[in-house]
């Protein structure tokens, strides 16, 4: 049921393909009822919903209604109180887990967090090296292929402070898919960064999405969204408020959903 | 007149201000390396998740670090056979003193050290996959080291400048010298300062390069 993981896969494809093997009937995130809170603050209730390894899933709503906190349960960086995560059939609950769910799910932050003690080449090459034991000339091989993908090639050798944030960002999503993730979770990527630089992080993402890598991403672009998105979840208040294709979104559900209208108002969209 | 009949020195004496100086460098480099060892081991201890464990190194360290160091000298040097039947000689006992008090305080600048590395780092390190062990190693310890090096070389500095003490209990550096030369030649301010300049010489490059590595190695994450 589990799937191998190989070092030496082929990476000139983006798509790390997972059906056939984990069986038709299992999507590959599963969200069973989850409940998490912080102290007395619930921040996730009763929460439910599955990922097919397909297309760019937006997660919409307002602050603080647990969209960054469903994506780090989902990697395990937060644990749930109730239910359960199972990524490719394998329960976050379980430690000895993380590590597959994690190679599973590449995760960006909101905030760059390269390693400022290595250059971007060895950002990009340290966790294949180490975790994966692949060989560090084609490490970098590969490196310099994903580089491409994000237009840095010419930075391998720059320290992180060297870079915009922009192309820190590009750098940490570069960095995500050298683990040759099934699926990438992005959580608000574009948020710290200004205009000329968030349009260049997204012109990626599409890209990346043209090319068909499955991405799970909380952002507040509605161009983007339109663009990418293939499915939009809205959440409010820990729960699932809507769960319909971008069109449906956009047309639709945006006139009929009074709380959506308001909050697509409130962003100026 | 020369310099040596001036002062009533010999050129005998003036190799006893090299091998004085060996010793006060010897005693030092090897407290400081035993130091630094047991300081590290407390300090990573000190940053263990279970609140329990990481309180243990405190024992230890609270003591060491709020009481004069020539005080915790002569516990070791006179006071332990007192009470037990481990009877130091005089470098033993100093090593062991200067060794403790500098584990000491290693062990909180580690701690720091290890503290000062953003939480975002973990989670990057865990989110690539990486186990909280791999995360230490290649992540979270590789900038915690290069926070802590400028500040431990101004912990080795000032602990230099303290094994001053170990005349207190006969040892024959660089301090005990001056004492015994100051007496003889009656010129204490010229012997005085000529042991200054030696402690001077052998500390004063080693502030600089404190200086120089905190800005190479510092990080504005
Ligand atoms: N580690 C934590 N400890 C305590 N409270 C937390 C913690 N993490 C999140 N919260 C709280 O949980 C709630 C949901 O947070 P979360 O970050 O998931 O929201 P969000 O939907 O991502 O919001 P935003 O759009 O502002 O990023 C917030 O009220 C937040 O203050
Ligand atoms: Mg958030």
């Amino acid at each position: 049921m589990y799937i191998q993981r190989t070092t030496n896969d082929n990476y000139e494809s983006l798509i790390h393909d997972i059906t056939g093997k984990v069986g038709k009937e299992m999507a590959m995130i599963e969200v069973k009822n989850v409940t998490k809170s912080f102290g007395t603050l619930t921040v996730l209730k009763n929460f439910n919903v599955e990922f097919n390894q397909e297309g760019v899933t937006v997660l919409l709503g307002p602050s603080g209604t647990g969209k960054s906190t469903l994506l780090r349960c989902i990697n395990g960086l937060e644990t749930v109180d109730e239910g359960d995560i199972l990524v490719n059939g394998r329960s976050v609950k379980e430690k000895k887990n993380l590590r597959d769910i994690r190679l599973d799910c590449g995760m960006v932050f909101q905030r760059t967090v390269l390693f400022p003690h290595l250059n971007v080449m060895q950002n990009l090459t340290m966790s294949p090296v180490k975790l994966l034991k692949m060989d560090k000339a084609k490490a970098e091989e590969k490196a310099i292929y994903y580089l491409k993908k994000v237009g840095l090639e010419s930075k391998a050798k720059a320290l992180h402070n060297e870079l915009s944030g922009g192309e820190q960002q590009r750098i940490a999503i570069a960095r995500a898919l050298m683990m040759n993730p099934k699926a990438l979770l992005l959580d608000e990527i574009t948020s710290a960064l200004d205009p000329e630089m968030t349009s260049e992080v997204l012109k990626i993402l599409e890209n990346l999405a043209a090319e068909g890598v499955c991405m799970l991403c909380v952002t507040h672009e509605m161009q983007f969204a339109k663009h990418a998105a293939s499915r939009i979840i809205f959440m409010d208040k820990g729960s699932m408020e809507a769960d319909v294709t971008a069109e449906e979104f956009f047309s639709t559900v945006r006139k009929e959903n009074e709380r959506i209208a308001k909050f697509l108002n409130f962003i100026g969209e | 007149m020369s310099f040596y009949d001036y002062a009533n020195l010999t050129g005998n004496d003036a190799m006893q201000f090299l091998r004085a100086a060996g010793v006060t460098l010897y005693i030092t480099i090897v407290s400081l390396l035993i130091g630094s060892i047991l300081g590290i081991a407390l300090g990573i201890v000190r940053c263990s998740k279970n609140k329990a464990v990481s309180a243990l190194p405190l024992i230890l360290i609270e003591p060491l670090r709020n009481s004069p160091l020539v005080t915790q000298l002569f516990l070791i040097y006179y006071g332990l056979p007192m009470v037990s039947s481990i009877m130091l000689d005089p470098y033993p006992a100093a090593i062991l003193a200067i060794s403790l008090n500098t584990a000491a305080f290693m062990a909180v600048l580690v701690h720091n050290s290890i503290s000062a590395v953003p939480q975002g780092q973990w989670e990057a390190g865990l989110a690539l996959g990486h186990s909280s062990a791999s995360t230490f190693i290649h992540v979270i310890a590789r900038q915690a080291f290069r926070l802590l090096i400028p500040q431990a070389i101004t912990l080795y500095i000032s602990q230099l400048q303290c094994s001053s003490l170990v005349a207190l209990i006969g040892i024959m550096d660089l301090t005990k010298l001056g004492q015994n030369l100051a007496l003889r030649t009656l010129k204490p301010f010229m012997i005085y300062g000529i042991v200054f300049l030696i402690y001077y010489i052998l500390s004063s490059p080693l502030s600089k390069l404190a200086r120089d590595l905190e800005k190479k190695l510092s990080f504005n994450y």
